[in-house]
C-alpha cells in the first residue's frame, strides 16, 4: 500500500518535470526565436556596464506595485504614471508586477525584470526601498527610482510628493465647513506618511477653527471595503461630519459619507463624481510628467548628478501634487482662505509645520521658529494635539 | 447611545458573515466542512457587483452572486463528495482558487460605479427608540438574511427535507433504508451553502461598501466556518455569533475614537480573540452534538 | 540548461519502463499531470496570451539559471517546514493549520532575540540560538491552540486559523512599536540582525543554508515517524484513536506535543526566512507560506519525505508566477488560478493512489 502510493506520487512528478521539459525542447525553436532579441539586448549592454552610464541602453522600464491598480487609490496614481511613460516611450516595454510583497520576494521580481531588459526600475512602495537597494547593489548598471524611500545609493534615488501640503489645504476647507468642529480620519497603519498627513490635516483645520479635532481611526489594511465601510459608519455615528481617510483603496469611504449626507475630502484620486453633494476637495499625485522626465533623464545617461540622484520631493509648486477643484457645496469663503493658504504655500511664506507644535499630551515636538527637514516631516511619529486617536509607542 | 450604535454596527459588518455562516451550517449540518466558503463569499461578492453593474439591477446581481457562490461549491461537492478528496486540503485550495479567479475576472470591475442596495429605513418601526437605531435601519439584505434564520431552523428541524439533510450528516445507513442517495442530499447542501455563501459577498459588495476590490472578505469566510462550530450547528446560534463578531468589529472603533491609550493592534485582535473566547465557553458547556459524519472529518478519518 | 537536458533523458526512460509495467495508470497520471495546464492554457489563449510560449519563459525562469534554481528553492524551505508542521500532526489524526502564525511568531521570537541578545554573538552561537528562539515562538503559538484543544476541548483546525489572524496583528504590534528600528525613519520595520547572524549564501543567488536545515529536519521527522516508538504511537493514534486509547497512551500530552513539535518546525521556518534573506522583520514577513505548506503537505499525503517535491513543485510555481506575470500582463493573482487547478486535479485523483 505504501510503496504503492510513493511510486504513484513518484510518477506524478516525474511527469511534472516530463512536461516541463518537453514544453522546453519541444517548443525551442519558436520559444528562443522570440526570446533572442531580448537576450541579445541585454547581454552586449550588460558587458561595456562600467563605462555605459546608469540607466541607459535598456529595452525596457519597470514598475512593482504593492497592491493591485485600485480604484482612486495609491497604486492606481503611481500605475497612471507608468502609462505615461509608456505613451511617451514607445521604444521601451513596460513591464508591471501588482501585488508585490514588501519583503525580500521583491528581489526575485527586479531581477526578473532586470532579466527582462530593464534598465530603470521603479520600486512604488516604501516597503520595497531594502530589497531595491540590495539589487541595486548588484546591478550597478540600472537606474532604481524609489517612491518614498529616505536611503540612498549610487544608482538608486528616491522621490515623493509633499501630500501634505493639500492634505492641510483640504484640512482648511474641511475645517471651515465643519459644523460640529469634528473631523474623521480613516487610516490603514501608523506609519509616518499617515501620521504626517493626519497632522497637516489637523493644523489645516484648527488654523481656521481653533476647536477642530480630528478623530483617527486605523484599520489595520490598506484595502479593506468592509472594515472602511465599518470604521465610517462608526465616526459618522459618533458624530464626525467631514470624513477623509489615507487608504490605497477610497471608494467606498467617500460613497458611505455621501450616503449619510456628510463632507468628504479625498486623497490619492479626484473621486468627486462619487459625491456630488458631499465632495470638499482632495489631494492627489500627478506622477505622469515627473515620471517622463525622470525615465528621459536616465534613458539619456544624465542619471548621476541630477536632481534625481538623491531624495527628489515634488512640491505643490513643481505640480507633482495637487489639491483638486472644489466641490459645488463648497462655500466662497472658505475657497478663498484655501487660496490665501495656498499662495502661501506657493511663495514659501507658509510653513505649517513651524514651531511650536505640540504634540496629543502637549509636548512641544517642534520648537518656537524651527522648521523640519525632509527627513524629520517623514519620519513624524506622533500626533498633534487636537487629533484624537492612539498610536503605539 | 454608544450601545445602540454598537449594535447597530454589529448587524452592519456581521451580516456578510451570518449569511455565509448560515451556508457553512448546512453543509456541515450535511456533514461536508467547507473551508472554501471564502472563495464562495469572493465569487458572490464579484459576481453580484458585475451582474449589477451589467444590469443596474441590484436584485439581479443578488441572484447572480448566489449563482456564483454556489458555483464555487459546485467544485467543492464534485471533489469531496464524489472524488472522496480531503474535505479540508480541497477547502483551502478553494480559498485560493476563489482569490485568483474573481481577481482576474473582477479586474474590470474595480473602477465601476454601481446602484446598490441602500439602507431603508422601516417606516414607523424604525422611529422606536433604540431598538429602531439597532434594528430597522439597515439594507433589504440585511432583513432577508434576518428572516431566513428562522426558516432554516424550520427547514432544518421541522421538515422531512431537514430530517434527510441532518441523517445525511450523521447517520446515512437512515438515508439508505429510505431509499435516498445520501451523496445527492449532501451535494444538494454544500450548494446551497455555497449559494448563501454568495449572498453574504453580495451584502458585502453590492449593498454595504458599493465597491469590490481584489480579495475583498479578507478572511470574514474564515471567521464564518469557525462560528458555525461556536454556534453547535444552530442557526440561531451561528446569527448571534456573527453579531458578537461585527460588534466586536464595531466596539474595538468605537474605543479607538475614545483615544483610551491601547494599541490598535490589540484592538484588531479583539474580534478574533473574542470569537476564540466564544467558542471556549461554548463548549465547556455542551456535550460534544459535532455531526457524525463531521466528527470523522476533524479526526482525519474521513476524505483522506 | 543542464539540469533540463539530463532531465529529459532520464524522464522519460523512467516513464517508458513505467508505461510497459502499467499502461493505463501512468497514462491517468499524464491525464491529471497536464490537464491544469493544458485547461489553464486555454484560459490563457482566451485571453490572446500564447500558453506555449508562456510556459516556456515560465520554466526557464525556474530552471534556466542558477539564480533562478535557487530562487525556487528558497521559495520551498518555509513551504517545506511549515509543510512538516501540517504533515505531522496529521499523522496523529490532528489538522494544523496555524503554520501561518506560528511562522510569523517564530519570526518575531527570532528577530528579538537576533536584535536585543545576540547583536555582538559570533555565528556559531548567535544563528543557533536564533534557531532555537524561532522554534520556541513557533512552539509557544501551537501551545496556545494545543491547550484550548486539551483543555478546552476546542477544535485545533479552527483555533489554529484564527490565530493566524492575531499572530498577524501581533507581529504589527511589535514591529511598530518595542521592535521598531530607530534607524529606519521610524517606518515599521525591525532593526536589521548582525551581518554574523545571517545563514551563509550559495555565491551568485540567494541560496543560503536554509533548505539544508529544512531537508534534514523534513529526514529527522520521517525517522521519527517511521522508525522510532514515539512516532509508531502518533501513526497509531493519527490511525485510530479508540486502540490508542485502549493501549493506555496519554492522548492529551501526545496531542499537545506533536502540535507544539509541529508549532517549532513552523516557527523555524520563520527563522529561517529572518537570517536566510529578509534579515529584518517586516509586517508581510511570511505571508501565505502557512497555507501552502498545508497544501504541499496533502499533495504528499503528509510524507515527510515526499513533502520536499511538492514543496520544491509550489515554489516552482510560484516562482514561475512571477515570470507569467511580468511577461504577459496578467494579474498576479492569475498564478493562484494555475496552483489552483494543479491542486484541484490531483485531489480529485489522489484517492486511487492512496488505496
Amino acid at each position: 500500500m505504501k510503496t504503492k502510493s510513493s511510486r504513484k506520487f513518484a510518477g506524478i512528478f516525474l511527469m511534472c518535470v516530463l512536461l516541463f521539459a518537453a514544453v522546453l525542447s519541444g517548443c525551442s525553436q519558436p520559444g528562443s526565436g522570440q526570446e533572442r532579441p531580448e537576450a541579445s539586448g541585454s547581454a552586449p549592454a550588460s558587458a561595456p556596464a562600467a563605462s555605459a552610464a546608469p540607466g541607459t541602453g535598456g529595452t525596457a522600464v519597470g514598475f512593482i506595485f504593492v497592491g493591485t491598480k485600485d480604484d482612486y487609490g495609491y497604486n492606481q496614481a503611481a500605475y497612471l504614471g507608468s502609462e505615461a511613460v509608456e505613451k511617451a516611450f514607445p521604444d521601451l516595454k513596460v513591464l508591471r508586477a501588482e501585488n508585490v510583497p514588501e519583503t525580500a520576494e521583491a528581489e526575485r521580481v527586479m531581477e526578473q525584470m532586470i532579466k527582462d531588459g530593464a534598465k530603470i526600475i521603479f520600486p512604488t512602495s516604501y516597503g520595497h526601498l531594502d530589497p531595491a537597494l540590495n539589487v541595486a547593489k548588484r546591478h550597478p548598471d540600472v537606474v532604481f527610482f524609489h517612491q518614498g524611500g529616505l536611503k540612498t545609493a549610487d544608482n538608486l534615488g528616491t522621490y515623493f510628493g509633499t501630500i501634505w501640503q493639500p492634505v492641510y489645504l483640504a484640512g482648511v476647507a474641511a475645517g471651515k465647513m465643519s459644523k460640529s468642529g469634528k473631523l474623521g480620519y480613516i487610516v490603514s497603519v501608523p506609519i509616518p506618511q499617515v501620521l504626517l498627513n493626519v497632522n497637516a490635516f489637523e493644523l489645516g483645520a484648527k488654523s481656521v477653527n481653533p476647536n477642530a479635532s480630528t478623530s483617527v481611526v486605523f484599520t489595520g489594511s490598506w484595502c479593506d471595503p468592509g472594515q472602511q465601510a465599518n470604521a465610517a459608519n462608526s465616526l459618522i455615528d459618533g458624530g464626525v461630519d467631514v470624513l477623509t481617510q489615507h487608504q490605497d483603496c477610497t471608494k467606498t469611504v467617500i460613497e458611505t459619507a455621501e450616503r449619510a449626507g456628510i463632507k468628504t475630502v479625498g486623497y490619492h484620486a479626484d473621486a468627486s463624481p462619487l459625491a456630488p453633494n458631499g465632495w470638499i476637495t482632495g489631494s492627489v499625485w500627478n506622477w505622469s510628467d515627473l515620471f517622463v522626465d525622470m525615465v528621459k533623464t536616465a534613458v539619456e545617461g544624465k542619471f548621476k548628478g541630477s536632481k534625481y540622484d538623491g531624495k527628489y520631493r515634488g512640491t505643490i509648486a513643481d505640480d507633482v501634487v495637487r489639491l483638486t477643484d472644489f466641490g459645488a457645496g463648497v462655500p466662497d469663503d472658505a475657497k478663498q482662505l484655501v487660496e490665501e493658504k495656498k499662495k502661501g504655500l506657493l511663495d514659501g511664506t507658509l510653513n505649517p509645520f513651524k514651531g511650536p507644535i505640540e504634540d496629543q499630551s502637549g509636548a512641544v515636538k517642534i520648537k518656537d521658529g524651527e522648521t523640519l527637514t525632509v527627513e524629520q516631516l517623514e519620519s513624524m511619529d506622533y500626533l498633534v494635539k487636537g487629533v484624537v486617536g492612539n498610536i503605539p509607542k | 447611545m454608544i450601545l445602540s450604535d454598537i449594535l447597530a454596527g454589529a448587524l452592519r459588518s456581521g451580516t456578510s458573515v451570518m449569511l455565509a455562516s448560515q451556508g457553512e451550517l448546512l453543509s456541515e449540518r450535511a456533514g461536508v466542512i467547507n473551508l472554501g466558503t471564502e472563495g464562495s463569499m469572493l465569487g458572490g461578492a464579484m459576481g453580484g457587483f458585475a451582474v449589477t453593474v451589467w444590469t443596474g439591477n441590484p436584485w439581479l446581481g443578488t441572484l447572480a452572486g448566489g449563482l456564483c457562490g454556489l458555483l464555487v461549491a459546485a467544485i467543492h461537492a464534485y471533489l469531496v463528495i464524489v472524488r472522496k478528496a480531503n474535505q479540508l486540503a480541497t477547502g483551502l485550495t478553494l480559498m485560493f482558487f476563489g482569490m485568483g479567479i474573481t481577481a482576474f475576472f473582477g479586474r474590470s470591475f474595480v473602477s465601476e460605479r454601481i446602484v446598490g442596495f441602500n439602507p431603508v429605513p422601516i417606516p414607523w418601526l424604525s422611529d422606536i427608540p433604540f431598538l429602531g437605531d439597532v434594528l430597522f435601519r439597515h439594507d433589504p439584505l440585511t432583513y432577508l438574511s434576518i428572516l431566513l434564520v428562522p426558516c432554516l431552523w424550520f427547514l432544518l428541524f421541522r421538515t422531512r427535507l431537514g430530517i434527510m439533510l441532518r441523517a445525511a450528516g450523521e447517520r446515512e445507513e437512515v438515508l439508505f433504508a429510505s431509499g435516498i442517495n445520501p451523496k445527492l442530499v449532501r451535494g444538494a447542501a454544500v450548494l446551497a451553502g455555497g449559494f448563501l455563501a454568495g449572498i453574504g459577498g453580495v451584502q458585502l459588495s453590492v449593498a454595504y461598501t458599493h465597491s469590490w476590490v481584489e480579495n475583498m472578505t479578507q478572511g470574514r469566510g474564515v471567521v464564518a466556518v469557525a462560528l458555525v462550530i461556536f454556534a453547535s450547528w444552530k442557526p440561531a446560534r451561528a446569527m448571534l455569533g456573527a453579531y458578537l463578531f461585527g460588534a466586536a468589529q464595531a466596539l474595538q472603533l468605537t474605543v479607538q475614537q475614545q483615544g483610551l491609550p491601547i494599541s490598535p493592534f490589540f484592538l484588531f485582535m479583539l474580534p478574533y480573540l473574542l470569537t476564540i473566547a466564544a467558542l471556549l465557553l461554548v463548549e465547556r458547556r455542551r456535550q460534544s452534538s459535532t455531526p457524525e459524519g463531521l466528527g470523522r472529518v476533524f479526526s482525519g478519518e474521513a476524505g483522506g | 540548461m543542464k539540469t533540463d537536458t539530463t532531465g529529459a533523458v532520464l524522464v522519460p526512460a523512467d516513464t517508458a519502463l513505467r508505461l510497459r509495467e502499467r499502461i493505463k495508470p501512468a497514462a491517468w497520471t499524464a491525464v491529471i499531470v497536464l490537464a491544469p495546464f493544458v485547461l489553464y492554457g486555454l484560459f490563457l489563449s482566451a485571453y490572446g496570451i500564447n500558453p506555449i510560449q508562456l510556459y516556456v519563459t515560465m520554466v526557464k525562469s525556474a530552471f534556466g539559471d542558477l539564480y533562478g534554481f535557487g530562487e525556487v528553492l528558497i521559495k520551498a524551505t518555509p513551504i517545506l517546514l511549515t509543510g512538516l508542521a501540517a504533515a505531522l500532526p496529521a499523522k496523529a489524526g490532528l489538522v494544523n493549520v496555524g503554520g501561518e502564525g506560528q511562522l510569523a511568531i517564530g519570526a518575531l521570537f527570532s528577530t528579538w532575540f537576533a536584535v536585543f541578545y545576540l547583536n555582538q554573538a559570533p555565528a556559531w552561537i548567535g544563528i543557533p540560538a536564533m534557531l532555537l528562539a524561532g522554534a520556541l515562538g513557533g512552539g509557544v503559538w501551537a501551545a496556545i491552540t494545543a491547550f484550548l484543544k486539551v483543555k478546552g476541548r476546542l477544535n485545533e483546525t479552527i483555533t489554529s486559523l484564527l490565530l493566524n489572524y492575531v499572530a498577524t496583528f501581533t507581529v504589527g504590534f511589535f514591529v511598530h512599536g518595542l521592535l521598531k528600528d530607530p534607524g529606519s525613519f521610524n517606518w515599521p520595520f525591525s532593526p536589521e540582525i548582525s551581518p554574523a547572524l545571517r545563514l551563509p549564501v550559495l555565491n551568485g543567488t540567494r541560496l543560503h543554508v536554509g533548505f539544508a536545515i529544512a531537508a534534514a529536519l523534513a529526514a529527522v521527522v520521517w525517522f521519527v515517524l517511521a522508525k522510532t516508538r514515539f512516532g509508531f504511537r502518533i501513526r497509531v493514534l493519527g490511525g485510530n484513536r479508540l486502540a490508542a486509547e485502549r493501549a493506555g497512551f496519554r492522548l492529551n500530552a501526545m496531542y499537545f506535543w506533536v502540535l507544539v513539535a509541529a508549532g517549532m518546525l513552523a516557527g523555524i521556518a520563520g527563522m529561517i526566512e529572518i537570517a536566510g534573506i529578509e534579515g529584518r522583520l517586516r509586517p508581510a514577513t511570511g505571508a501565505n507560506y502557512g497555507y501552502l505548506g498545508f497544501l504541499a503537505a496533502w499533495m504528499a499525503w503528509n510524507h515527510p519525505l515526499r513533502l520536499m517535491l511538492t514543496a520544491f513543485l509550489i515554489g516552482m510555481i510560484g516562482v514561475a508566477g512571477n515570470s507569467l506575470e511580468i511577461g504577459s500582463g496578467l494579474p498576479s493573482s492569475s498564478v493562484h488560478i494555475l496552483m489552483a487547478l494543479v491542486l484541484f486535479f490531483l485531489l480529485g485523483a489522489g484517492r486511487r493512489g492512496k488505496r
